[in-house]
């Protein structure tokens, strides 16, 4: 059921990109789509009676450490691909005016 | 063209709708079996073999450091880049202090300025912890690098007539970056591979933890670093 639920987040960030207007609104949606895809790997490794991945004792049984390795990277890369997105938009406010789409795609 | 983009019809949106519902049965479609096709054979390979092969108790911190160090080299290159970009975008003056537009227009208040004085070195305590245990208990460079950028950003509220040189924090990300690579390209010389531990195989776990401890303080520096540094161009751009 897990995996379903952080799917549906991810399609609800895809449909506000396809719908929103707003390019503040864009970054957003990008950032839930991210959410989702982290919520998403971290459940493919789990299962029932699983520790974390810290072998204080020889032979425990631990969760798959994969993908908290992989979404370790995610999420700093995330955050800074987000704040560059922010910035740029700052730079689109300051030379157009608004923050809507269709005033930065009539201005061309 | 401009005419469709304006305004987004309710057709189009239930459109949308229905085609996203499309790809969510697809996907539980797919995604009923996951479990026959997902095997346990990576986590049975790094459950034997990761402490044996890196030193480190927490095996994320052995895969991102050891077994896909590769990975985490393009990351911090990305940080990199990304921050560059930031600064270069924003246009920041070096001179000026940084945080005097906050002091202008919303006057923190004296009791955060007073709970953050207490808070402040803790902080920084507890992010270094974390940064030098992270081959022993969850943690590592880059949660802990989080944590020392938020205590420093405290520190922008504490002293508001505080001016950083962000060309200066741009310099050490560069240099961290080379040293990183510089370490880890050493155990092509010790032991005739790229990207892993310079110490031989057979080592003590102790000795190998000495690599682990130096490029998770490396990462924990350039995170760190590289969050201040996003957080004062916002702080310049935002006046």
């Amino acid at each position: 059921m897990n995996p379903i639920l952080s799917f549906v987040i991810i399609l609800i960030g895809i449909y506000g990109l396809a719908v929103s207007t707003n390019i503040i609104k864009s970054v957003f949606c990008v950032t839930i789509i991210e959410a989702g895809l982290i919520l998403l790997f971290l459940n493919l490794g789990q299962y029932e009676g699983g520790l974390i991945p810290i072998m204080e004792a020889l032979g425990i049984e631990i969760v798959d450490p994969i993908p908290q390795a992989l979404m370790i990277t995610t999420i700093v890369i995330g955050s800074t691909i987000t704040s560059l997105a922010l910035m740029i938009s700052i730079k689109i406010f300051h030379i157009t005016g608004s923050i809507e789409w269709k005033d930065f795609i009539k201005r061309k | 063209m401009l005419k469709r983009l304006r305004t987004v019809t309710p057709l189009i949106k239930y459109l949308l709708i229905i085609l996203l519902g499309l790809v969510l049965t697809m996907f539980i479609i797919s995604f009923a079996d996951y479990q026959t096709i997902y095997n346990n054979i990576s986590r049975l390979f790094y459950q034997t073999n990761g402490f044996f092969d890196t030193g480190s108790r927490n095996i994320v911190t052995a895969i991102y450091l050891d077994y896909r160090l590769f990975d985490s080299l393009f990351e911090a290159g990305i940080l990199l880049v990304a921050v560059t970009g930031i600064g270069w975008i924003s246009q920041h003056d070096d001179e000026q202090e940084n945080a005097h537009f906050m002091l202008d227009k919303y006057k923190t208040p004296e009791l955060f300025i007073t709970f953050s004085r207490l808070v402040y070195p803790i902080m920084l305590l507890f992010g270094l912890y974390i940064v030098l245990n992270g081959h022993n208990s969850p943690g590592g460079g880059f949660q802990g690098g989080a944590v020392i950028a938020s205590a420093l950003l405290i520190l922008f509220y504490i002293d508001l007539k505080k001016s950083t040189n962000m060309k200066a924090i741009l310099t050490i990300e560069k240099w961290l970056f080379i040293s990183l690579i510089i370490i880890s390209v050493i155990s092509l010389f010790t032991r005739g591979e790229l990207f892993t531990n310079f110490i031989p195989l057979d080592g003590n776990a102790d000795l190998k933890s000495i690599y682990l401890i130096a490029l998770n303080i490396i990462i924990g520096a350039k995170v760190a670093l590289g969050l201040t540094a996003v957080f004062i161009a916002f702080l310049k751009e935002g006046r």
